[in-house]
Formats: C-alpha cells, structure tokens, sequence
C-alpha cells in the first residue's frame, strides 16, 4: 500500500524513505505467512460446511466408522429419506411460514412507528424512542419467556406458530432503527407534494413512500428473516408439547435424541444442509449487501 | 383544532402496533420477573411470598456460581480467542489484496447459519468415536487414541472453539468498518516520515480504531456472557456440569422438561436467578465502560 504512495513522490524524497526491515526475501517471506495464515482460517471456517455438505452423501455406516472425508459412493437418497421420514418436509414448511410472516410483521410495525418518528413530532416522542434502544439491551435471557408463554395461552395463540410469530415481531427496535435511517434518506418535499395534492397520510405512506424504501425494506427483511429463520430457543418452547409445530432448528436439535440417533447422523446431516441453505444461497447472492449493512451498523 | 386531533390519530395508529407489541411482550415480562422473584411460585399453583428468601438461596447454590464460574471462562476464552484474530483479520483484509472480498465473504459466512444446526453439526465433528474431527488428528498422527471432546476434561474447550468459529467473522467485519474510517493521509503522512508497518500500526491505527474496537469489545462481552444456545445444544451444560453457564442454569429451572433435566421448575426462583444474572452481566460492562473510557478519546 505504501510503495504506491512513494513511487508518487520526486525521486530525491525516495531516498529519504527507510525500507521495511528484512529486504525483499524478509517481504515474500512475510507475504507467504499471510496468506498461509489466511488460508488455513478460510480452511478452517469451512471445514464444518464441507463436513456437512459430505457426511449428508455418506451411508449411515460410513458416518459410524468415521472414515475418510468423501463419501464412497454419493447417497442422495439421504435428502428424500429425511425429507419423508425425519419430517424435514413439515419442518421446512413451518421454519418458512414463520419466518416469512415474522419478516412482513416486523417490517410493517417497524416502518409506521420509524415513519411517525421521522416526519413528527408529538408528545412522548422521546420516551418512545429511548424505550425502543434499551430494548435492544435489556436482556434477563430465557425469564421473559414464562410470561410470554402464559400471555399466549390467555390469548389462545400456544397451540399455532402465531405466538412465536408475535413474540418475535415484538422485538423489532433493531429494524425500527435501521428503517429511520433509510427514511431520513427520502426527502420530505415528496410526502409533503402528495398530501398537498390530496393524498391522506395512510395513503401517501404505502402507495408513495413504502414503495420508495424497497431497498431498505429489502436490507432489513433479510435481516429480519435470518433472526427467525436461524431462531432456536423460542420455538423450542413453544413446540414442546407440539411437535407438529416444530422449526427445522428444533426438528434437527431433537433428532440426536431419537431412539436410534446414532444411526441417523447421515439423516441430520441432511437435515442440517437442508436447513442451511437457503440461507447460505441468500447469503451468496446478497453478499454485498449483508457486508455492508453489518459494517455500517457499528458506526454513530 | 380538527387537523390537530386527525395528526394525533394518524400517528397514534401508526404508532400502537408497536407501543402495544413493545409494552406486553418486551416490558411486562421484565416487570413480572420483578415480580415473581420475591415468590415461592413452581410455575403452577399458588406463589406464595417470601421476601429475600429467593436471594439467599441464591447465595448458597453453589450450582449457581458454579455456573457463573464457568460463564466467565467460557466468555473468557472465547473473547480472548476471538478478539485478537477478528483484529488481525481485518487489518489484513483492510489492505489491498487478491481475493479480498471473497475471503470476507468466507469469513463472514459463519454468522448467516442457525447457531443450534451448525452446533448440531459440531456435535458430530466432535463426536469421540467417528467423529471428523478425531479421525483427521489421528491420520496426521498428531494423538495416538480419539480424544473425548465432549468428555469432562475438554467438553469446554470444545465449545469455545464452536463460539469462536461462530463469532470471528462478525468482529472480523465489525473491525473492518473501524478500519475504513480511518483516513488513508495520515498513513501516507506517516510512511513518507519514516514510520515502519509496526509503528503505523501502533501510532495510528490502533489509536484510531479505539473508540470503535471499544463498542465492539463491550457488544462482544455481553454476547458471550448471554450466549448459551450452542452449549445447550452441543452439551447440554454438561458432562457433570462442567460446562453449565449461567443463563442455561437459568432456563433448566424454567424449562427443565425440555432438557431432561432432574430439576424442578421454579419459577420464582428462576426470576431470582434471572435478575442477578442480568445484574452481573450489567455489571462487568459497565465495569468494562469505565476502565475503556479512555479509549473514546482519540486526540
């Protein structure tokens, strides 16, 4: 980085500039280290994936005798078998359905209060706005849970996914934050211009401003669907004695208790890929925007 | 007077899914636990009030501050692991390299994947008998017999290695942004007076990067004293309670059906419980935030 900068100066400041320790051999020998150590980390970061992705070829007997790290011959049949028979099929579809609607919740209710905050003012404004940051730290970890649970079942909600749907769209500070961003980014004129031409405040948010904000909607839907996709504790709860309701976090934790677990761990392995990814393929192709968005979160 | 009263309404609609979402599921909780940890109350039946009794059981289970014992290892190693590497990373993966965002991408891939299925993959990596993990060490003749991970003497280190895959690469990222927002002059300054790689590093980046590795360093204490959800799942706290943390000594007196586990539930209690663990958590940050004070202060 820095000889780009010294070729820049005249050559007579050139001189004045002290080499790096070690000369050239002591440089490519530094250089290889890096990127040793680089690789081995990027190795050792996907060896659990690459684990996976192999153990859900092998047969069953192939998982127990460990092995080598590819499988012998590549079992397929492994995915349709804990599709039917582990019940991944009822799993997939109860992890989506909560996830798609606990990302439409959280989005909805985020984006109304984050629009008040941004465009009003009105009483208690300030109140509102300190609650929803310390929300985000406040934590007594799982004792909020029993009265969550109890508030559930005075609503009758314990026995559908609706609870946990509830319960996780109520912890939506992160994305009301991140969406007051992106509002702050829309100029007002606009909403003004539309209400002047006699649009009403409903109407100008959903037909003129939501529609402006897709890339931010877009931005925290994703982080909202990863929370509650990945989402184990809070549907362990609710699901204990409901199985059917079961999450692929919670269908695949509790395989390793099943009757003949041992045998199976070519099965949870499946499992697992199954469950990774559509994540790890929204991963890959929004990138960029994951980078992004998690570095900029630390700064202010 | 009316578009007064219509500008209340439209922001009291817009705003009351998520006062009422925020109020009966993010603050009554807390206030029932407020509540309840002054109770005799097994979750069923009537609670009955006991005053402090709660608390000075609390004092004398050692189960407890065993578990808290083993949160402040278990936090320990995995930020005295975590923190150097994800610096280290990122300082490397700030300057300009091949392959760059593609080794972010790679390390940041970790942080997308559910903790519970990759701690369930893990489980098997680390299995004794077939487990990848074994077989690997023995081929290159590195131990003789499988080494029992799960077992009492290595169960911890084990999953400190699980939090640290987990973890690395959202420091890693975290430290980046620092790293960016750092001007590329002062470097360039620095470099034409003379300073080697070690002293820019020391003069200038890591002063420069304090008050952004000082939020960093705080989220990352509190998300490893709160984080039990890979132990639970990976070992359950134990062998023999070896590697039982303090919020997953918490949630077994919730919820001890679900773990198997021989205790009662005590809901009481387990708010007693929840309130000092929240307390001690509270504590060694804001302990954290007066020693690193001095971080913010770059010039």
């Amino acid at each position: 980085m820095n000889e780009h900068v010294i070729s820049k100066q005249p050559a007579g400041l050139k001189q004045s500039v002290p080499r790096e320790p070690g000369g050239h051999a002591g440089r490519i020998a530094a250089r290889t280290v890096m990127w040793l150590f680089l690789l081995a980390t990027a190795l050792l970061t996907l060896f659990p994936l690459l684990m996976t992705l192999t153990g859900s070829l092998k047969t069953g007997a192939e998982m127990m005798t460990g092995g080598s790290l590819f499988p012998a011959k590549m079992q397929f049949a492994n995915y349709a078998e804990a599709w039917k028979q582990a019940n991944f099929a009822r799993y997939t579809w109860n992890s989506a359905f909560m996830s798609v609607m606990v990302t439409i919740g959280t989005l909805l209710v985020a984006s109304m209060a984050a629009y008040v905050v941004d465009r009003r003012e009105f009483p208690g404004k300030r109140i509102y706005v300190t609650v929803q940051a310390s929300m985000m730290f406040i934590s007594v970890g799982a004792i909020v849970l029993r009265p969550q649970f109890d508030l559930m079942v005075a609503l009758h909600l314990n026995t559908t996914l609706w609870g946990v749907i509830l319960i996780l769209v109520s912890a939506h500070s992160s994305t009301f934050f991140m969406l007051q961003g992106f509002f702050k980014a829309i100029p007002r004129e606009l909403d003004e211009a539309a209400m002047v031409d006699g649009s009403g405040f409903i109407r100008t948010f959903f037909r003129i401003i939501l529609p402006l904000l897709t890339p931010g909607l877009g931005v925290a839907g994703l982080f909202a669907f990863r929370h509650s996709w990945n989402e184990y504790i809070l549907p362990l709860v609710f699901t204990m004695t409901n199985p059917k309701l079961q999450t692929l976090t919670v269908g695949l934790a509790n395989l390793r208790y099943g009757s003949s677990a041992a045998m199976q761990i070519h099965l949870m392995m499946a499992g697992a890929c199954l469950s990774i990814l559509p994540m790890l393929l929204a991963y890959i192709l929004a990138n960029k925007t994951f980078i992004q968005v998690t570095a900029g979160s630390v700064k202010g | 007077m009316i578009y007064k009263w219509r500008r209340l309404g439209e922001n009291s609609l817009f705003l009351a899914p998520s006062i009422i979402l925020t109020l009966t599921l993010g603050i009554y909780p807390l206030f029932w636990m407020l509540r309840y940890m002054f109770y005799d109350y097994a979750g069923y039946g009537e609670a009955l009030f006991i005053g402090l009794d709660n608390f000075s059981r609390l004092l004398r289970d050692g189960l407890f501050w065993e578990s808290v014992r083993n949160t402040f290892v278990f936090a320990g190693g995995k930020l005295l692991l975590t923190l150097p590497l994800s610096l280290l990373l990122a300082v490397i993966l700030n300057g300009k390299l091949r392959g760059v965002s593609l080794l972010r991408g790679i390390y940041f891939m970790p942080t997308v994947i559910s903790t519970a299925v990759i701690s369930v993959v893990f489980y098997n990596i680390f299995n004794s008998y077939n487990g990848m993990v074994n077989t690997v060490l023995m081929k290159l003749h590195l131990v003789s017999a499988p080494v029992d991970w799960l077992g009492p003497k290595h169960a911890m280190l084990t999953v400190i290695i699980v939090a640290v895959w987990g973890a690395v690469g959202n420091y890693m990222l975290l430290f980046l942004a620092g790293l960016q927002s750092i001007p590329q002059d002062l470097y360039e300054s620095a470099a034409i007076d003379g300073a080697n790689a070690g002293r820019r590093f020391w003069n200038i980046t890591l002063p420069m990067l304090a008050p952004v590795a000082q939020m960093v360093i705080m989220l990352a204490i509190i998300a490893s004293l709160k984080g039990y959800e890979s132990i639970m799942v990976i070992t359950e706290g134990g062998p023999i309670g070896k590697t039982e943390v303090m919020y997953l000594y918490l949630y077994k007196l919730l919820f001890p059906v679900s773990t198997g586990s021989p205790v009662a539930q005590q809901l009481g209690y387990g708010s007693a419980v929840g309130f000092a663990s929240a307390v001690i958590v509270g504590a060694v940050t804001g302990l954290y935030f007066f020693f690193s004070r001095k971080m913010n202060k770059v010039y």
